[in-house]
């Protein structure tokens, strides 16, 4: 009979790797539930992506951060560094786009996207040839290459609200994020969508997206560890005897003495 | 001690089913943490103006029409579903200029709006992209929570706009509806309501409309050929592209129309000089 010990601690050992690989169980069934989701009229415009491992999941952390001090507005800098920080402790990233909100609207004329009765906003600010959209040039000059059909935004939100549900359901503690999503599609997951949502799971004792410390990028657990490893070093190098020579703590015959003269 | 009828008890449970779903997607998690999801759950008698706007609407156009005609149905089987609004001002900008909306910055945005803020078929424009998601997001919970109650449920469009044209949720810029059953099956979906109400040759004409190159003929001559009969080259009938001013027509009439019964409803209008809607 095969034994599979699973224990959150400590981080990337045998047993917290088992624990992500069924974090992972999890995390797949979140991407089949985003696709399933309720979408307007029933048309496939969703896409999913799983991106699981220390390495790979450092890769979207520093990318957060490079958003965050060289691109996003100065309000979201510190949320996109303390959710870099909490990647760190997650188990597996996914991510969620929708592929038709920059290349194919439902042209059904809702308004959302600019109060207009026809599509006639989104199609006077993109690139068409007779309302097929021309989405081969990518350059960007936001974050964002707007504007978007909205009601295939809000499809994507149905998507990720059903992910979201999935993780709930298996008491798997997981956060939606726009700096995650962000980071994931610079890194060209989801690559046939411009708006994907990220959404980071972990199974832990503590739920590492919420109660977060002031400046969590720099407080976290994590540094707070490291630091144990710096200054707890230092105090034995000011003890230097040899334990097989000496115990301080043993009495010496001139401590009796003393103590039978009081 | 008491004996309940089954059916009649599982119709008055759909009401606690709609009061769960608003606490799905009042907890459900969120982008921004500041969508200001507002909800009201409609029952009975109170969602026939909502109906008779739908009705005139799907005098026009398909999707409202078979929406309105469910509606229609159950209420004459005294079986109306009650109904949970959701919905939000999403024209409310909220700083994190990523250019989603098509503006460079927010108070771009913002400048645009003021001047130009104005209605589609179904939403006031322009949105705010992140805000949008996060009504997806909620709209989704209350979904996945009248799912895990067995209930059947459809998320509208249809029945949302009508409710907000009708001054339900003060303030929100787009409205979804989310009918919480009636009790039973093949309501929304697989819809026994609409049996008898279109002919055969009109669900085909609805499948060619929906993927023309299936019943195209030969393409290199003139126009192709349609293949709409068991005999399509007898007494040919072709695709061709042109303007339809008749459709043109009849969908102003009928947004004129359907302007009169939510203005009526405003209150702006006479009530005298217009004929009622409601039965």
């Amino acid at each position: 009979m095969p034994r599979i010990p699973v224990n959150e601690w400590p981080p990337n050992a045998p047993p917290d790797l088992a624990k992500k690989e069924n974090a992972l169980v999890v995390a797949r069934l979140m991407t089949n539930a985003a696709l399933t989701a309720p979408i307007t009229g029933g048309m496939p415009g969703s896409e999913a992506e799983i991106v699981y491992g220390e390495e790979d999941i450092e890769i979207v952390a520093r990318e957060m951060e490079r958003l965050a001090h060289h691109e996003v507005p100065k309000k979201l800098k510190k949320p996109f560094l303390y959710e870099a920080a909490m990647l760190r402790e997650s188990d597996a990233l996914v991510f969620l786009g929708n592929f038709r909100a920059h290349s194919s609207p439902v042209d059904a004329g809702c308004g959302l996207c600019g109060g207009e009765p026809n599509c006639s906003f989104f199609y006077e600010r993109v690139d068409h040839i007779d309302g097929i959209v021309d989405i081969t040039n990518r350059k960007r000059k936001t974050a964002i290459k707007g504007p978007l059909c909205m009601l295939r935004a809000h499809d994507l939100g149905y998507a990720v609200g059903s992910a979201l549900w999935i993780a709930a359901t298996h008491f798997v503690d997981a956060k939606v994020s726009y700096a995650l999503g962000l980071a994931g599609r610079n890194l060209d997951i989801c690559r046939n969508s411009e708006v994907v949502v990220g959404v980071a799971i972990a199974v832990l004792a503590k739920n590492p997206f919420v109660d977060i410390s002031p400046d969590y990028h720099l407080t976290n657990m994590t540094r707070q560890i490291d630091a144990v490893r710096k200054t707890a070093i230092v105090p034995r190098q000011l003890s230097m005897v040899n334990y097989l020579m000496h115990d301080p703590a043993a009495k010496s015959k001139k401590d009796d003495k003393k103590e039978e003269e009081e | 001690m008491a004996i309940y009828d089954g059916y009649k008890a599982a119709q008055e449970h759909l009401v606690e089913v709609a009061k769960a779903c608003a606490v799905a997607a009042a907890r459900a998690p969120s982008l921004t943490g500041k969508l200001g999801l507002q909800m009201e759950i409609i029952t009975g008698d109170d969602l026939k103006p909502m109906m008779g706007l739908l009705e005139k609407l799907g005098e026009a156009s398909m999707f409202q029409r078979v929406d309105a005609t469910t509606y229609r149905k159950l209420l004459d089987a005294g079986r109306l579903p009650p109904v949970l609004l959701l919905g939000a001002d999403l024209t409310e900008a909220i700083n994190w200029n990523c250019g989603g909306c098509g503006f460079p910055t927010c108070a771009e945005f913002i400048k645009y709006l003021r001047r130009n803020k104005g209605v589609g078929i179904g939403a006031y424009g322009p949105s705010c992209l992140w805000k949008v998601v996060d009504l997806g997001i909620a709209a989704d919970h209350a979904c996945a929570c009248a799912a895990m109650h067995r209930v059947e449920v459809r998320i509208q469009f249809s029945m949302g706009a009508c409710s907000m044209f009708l001054d339900r949720l003060e303030g929100c810029s787009f409205v979804l509806a989310l009918p919480l059953g009636p009790v039973g099956s093949d309501i929304w979906f697989d819809r026994q309501s609409w049996q008898g109400e279109a002919d055969y040759q009109t669900l085909r004409q609805i499948v060619i409309r929906g993927g023309p190159n299936l019943a195209m003929g030969f393409t290199g001559g003139g126009p192709p050929i349609m293949k709409t009969k068991q005999r399509w080259w007898e007494n040919p009938q072709f695709m061709k592209i042109e303007k339809d001013d008749e459709i043109v027509e009849k969908a102003v009439e009928n947004q004129a129309a359907a302007y009169e019964i939510v203005m009526r409803h405003a209150g702006v209008l006479d009530e005298e000089n217009i004929p009622s809607d409601q039965d």
